[in-house]
């Protein structure tokens, strides 16, 4: 159940299981814990006492990490292999935020509205850096992150930190839409390739429930709430037809009112038309989606990349790993794979005296060996490009090595100051559409006013 | 005192004034319910007078802009989300209390009456109202569920619906309503019942010595005698409905807009709707007091014990 954990799933609503108490604390875990609590405090005085500087006795530099709750603790293993290996010069002290995505947003913007209070490093969630950067709450990092190190990134979570020409994350782990399919099922019809676009996904369906007897009621389950997972799923479904929400490169040219990105919304729409997802599909979230699936109720589903291990529980799964398979999303017709994007990333606060400590942990946290070593511990998927070709991470998580165009082809949502409310008129409009309630061409067209307006009312 | 007051009959003004604080053990008195009242101020008072001040400026989470008058309001009645959450909640409060009165009225009634195993029905009828709302809401929505909701295959089963109730807004709204009717209607039948118990037996005697009717001891006997409690009964659901959050939030997330998470979303979620937000919050509180003021003069709600 790792992959639960701290949150990948990319929506503002779920993140994971949280609770910090997942692995027993022995004596030993809570002294340190509380020595930290104490050094945070002392930390916080001293900021208090004009300036702060960053020094804590003996000039050890401390900083404090914000993060949601780290339910299997592997986040404090890395924050104690941080602490040793640079003893006496940095010192890492980890806070814990609320495990909701939303809400730890909200307590950020609270804080950093009153100067940032004691974070010098967030690690927060992909759809941040523009509406933290805009107010000038985190710093820009394109000198520290220059162009060469970026290259060996990822493209997609890269892309997600860029904003106005500058960078202002390092991108820590990252998650991708996939597609689960129950290759038992499709076989018996005669389908051993996953369907490259969304005309084949509907015929393997159709060739599923005429020809296999007890076929699952559903044929395709994905998230179509009225919430942030469902914007991930209406965005994919443009995306892949060619749409945009804003041009390329700007952050307040709305441009979602297309031929494309009606066809793309049409094409979810068509799943419920036509019977290949239920209608009830317009109030899943994930966790309706996966349970479909994991009960055997579903022939194909759209989720993260956490789905996958849940398989392998047979109290909680009726289905086996060897039945599932794993694969891009599919394309629309003449287009390409999109999957959405979500993921974590480092900010900087932009006040921090402390960014050198806080940046030398970015530094560290993104290295190879230590996003591997998370990657093993929690499933977290690396940023890195070179670890996709570890054999030994491609054995610990095996979506890695399934659906590695996934991750490959990530989109990131739109990239604006005011995504929070481009998000809530998305995932209303998107229900909308999805529902029948109005066509995809009102939709589309109903976003470009809601948006715009946004964009204006922001200037 | 009635003669202090006669002498200073022509400054009626200074003269109570002269009265109250001239009077060292008055004064005495004033400087100790000063500090409460303070308390009162900064608790009660700052926060409203604070709200009602930012909503007329230009307000978002970052700070507090110019002076923009009652601009948040007009752009607050054209805003759709909000007239869709007036919307659910009018009819939410006035459809909801309708039933939970009738229906509370006909448990107290039962109730009330002297039979075996009074206490035990007495007991169970108060079950569904102490769930905590979030709970019920959570619960009761896995029940109209699609997957394992067994209303939701019921009424499909019948041919009521042929749709989920969960994607669709007006069965989502009667089904919001049916919870609250559930959850709330043992609570107000325990107002109601606490009412009935204060009307004394004999006037039912006397009545029925003088040949009335049940209907007419119902309607010039039970129901005058009851309109205190009545009166305290609606106004307590009313502004609980008017209010209403939790339920719609737990049964329907976004789906199910009431003013309430209106505000949430406006001052939590959104970066631009901060204003706006604050704006429909000052408005709940106004319309709450003008609900009750109207139960007060209007309907001439007794609002103490006194004669």
């Amino acid at each position: 159940m790792a992959e639960r954990s701290e949150g990948t799933r990319g929506d503002t609503t779920s993140v994971g299981a949280p609770g910090f108490g997942g692995r027993g604390m022995n004596r030993r875990d809570f002294l340190k814990l509380a020595g930290a609590g104490l050094a945070g405090a002392s930390l916080l005085g001293v900021a208090g006492c004009g300036g702060g500087g960053g020094g804590g006795e003996g000039g050890v530099q401390e900083f404090t990490f914000s993060f949601g709750p780290d339910s299997s603790g592997s986040l404090q293993a890395l924050v104690d292999r941080f602490n040793q290996q640079f003893e006496g010069q940095y010192r890492a002290n980890y806070r814990e935020m609320p495990a909701d995505t939303g809400q730890y947003f909200d307590q950020i913007r609270t804080e950093f509205q009153g100067g940032g209070g004691d974070i010098d490093l967030i690690g927060g969630d992909v759809i941040w850096p523009a509406q933290l950067a805009a107010p000038g709450y985190i710093a820009d990092l394109s000198d520290r992150f220059p162009e060469e190190e970026r290259a060996n990134f990822l493209e997609g979570p890269i892309e997600s930190n860029t904003f106005e020409g500058a960078v202002y994350g390092v991108p820590w782990f990252t998650d991708a839409g996939m597609l689960y399919r129950r290759v038992d099922l499709l076989e018996q019809a005669g389908f051993t390739e996953p369907p490259a676009t969304w005309d084949e996904l509907k015929e393997q369906v159709r060739a599923v429930q005429e020809q296999v007897p007890d076929a699952p009621r559903y044929g395709f389950v994905f998230q179509g709430s009225n919430y942030e997972g469902a914007v991930v799923n209406g965005l994919e479904y443009i995306y892949s037809a060619g749409g945009r929400v804003l041009a390329e490169g700007s952050s307040d040219e709305v441009v979602i009112d297309s031929p494309e990105s009606a066809e793309g919304l049409s094409i979810e729409r068509s799943m419920v038309e036509e019977g290949i997802a239920p209608q009830a599909v317009a109030n899943f979230t994930e966790t309706e989606s996966q349970e479909a699936f994991l009960q055997g109720d579903a022939i194909f589903c759209r989720n993260w990349p956490y789905l996958y291990a849940l398989t392998t529980d047979p109290e909680g799964s009726q289905i086996t790993p060897e039945q599932v398979g794993v694969s891009a999303l599919p394309a629309a017709e003449g287009g390409e794979s999109v999957s959405g994007l979500g993921g974590w990333n480092f900010y900087l606060n932009a006040n921090s005296e402390n960014q050198d400590a806080a940046y030398e942990f970015v530094r560290f946290a993104t290295s190879a060996e230590q996003q591997k070593q998370r990657a093993l511990d929690g499933s977290f998927l690396p940023t890195l490009k070179e670890l996709y070709e570890d054999q030994e991470i491609l054995d610990a998580v095996p979506v890695i090595a399934l659906a590695p165009e996934a991750l490959e082809r990530t989109q990131p949502r739109p990239i604006s100051p005011y995504y929070s409310d481009m998000s809530l008129r998305m995932a209303e409009q998107f229900n909308n559409n999805l529902t029948g309630n109005q066509t995809p061409e009102e939709t589309v067209a109903t976003l470009q006013e809601q948006l715009t307006e946004i964009v204006q009312q922001a200037q | 005192m009635t003669t202090a007051r006669g002498q200073s009959g022509q400054k009626k003004g200074r003269g109570l004034l002269r009265e109250e604080f001239g009077n060292p053990e008055r004064r005495t008195a004033y400087y100790m319910i000063l500090p409460a009242l303070l308390i009162i101020l900064i608790v009660a008072f700052f926060p409203i007078a604070y709200s009602v001040y930012l909503s007329l400026f230009q307000a978002n989470i970052n700070g507090v802009g110019q002076f923009v008058g009652l601009e948040n309001y007009v752009e607050m009645f054209q805003n759709d989300a909000f007239l869709r959450g007036l919307n659910n909640t009018v009819i939410f409060t006035v459809v909801s209390v309708f039933f939970e009165f009738i229906i509370g009225l006909g448990i107290a009634l039962a109730i009330n009456r002297a039979f075996r195993g009074r206490g035990l029905v007495r007991a169970a009828v108060l079950v569904p109202w102490a769930f905590p709302t979030v709970i019920s809401a959570v619960m009761w929505r896995l029940m109209f569920q699609d997957q394992v909701g067994v209303i939701n295959y019921v009424a499909n089963a019948i041919g009521i619906i042929s749709e989920p109730i969960l994607s669709d807004r007006t069965l989502l709204l009667i089904a919001a309503i049916g919870v609250d009717v559930w959850k709330t209607t043992p609570f107000m039948a325990l107002l109601l019942l606490a009412g009935l118990q204060t009307i004394p037996g004999d006037v039912y005697e006397a009545a029925r010595v003088d040949g009335a009717s049940v209907m007419q001891r119902f309607f010039r006997i039970t129901l005058p005698l009851l309109k205190p409690a009545i009166l305290v009964a609606l106004l307590f659901r009313t502004l609980d409905s008017w209010r209403v959050y939790d339920l719609f939030w737990g049964m329907a997330g976004r789906e199910l807009e009431s003013l309430s998470t209106f505000v949430y979303t406006g001052v939590r979620i959104s970066q631009l709707q901060f204003s706006v937000g604050n704006a429909a919050a000052v408005f709940i509180f106004i319309t709450a007091f003008l609900i009750a003021i109207f139960f007060i003069k209007v309907l001439g709600m007794q609002t103490s014990t006194e004669e």
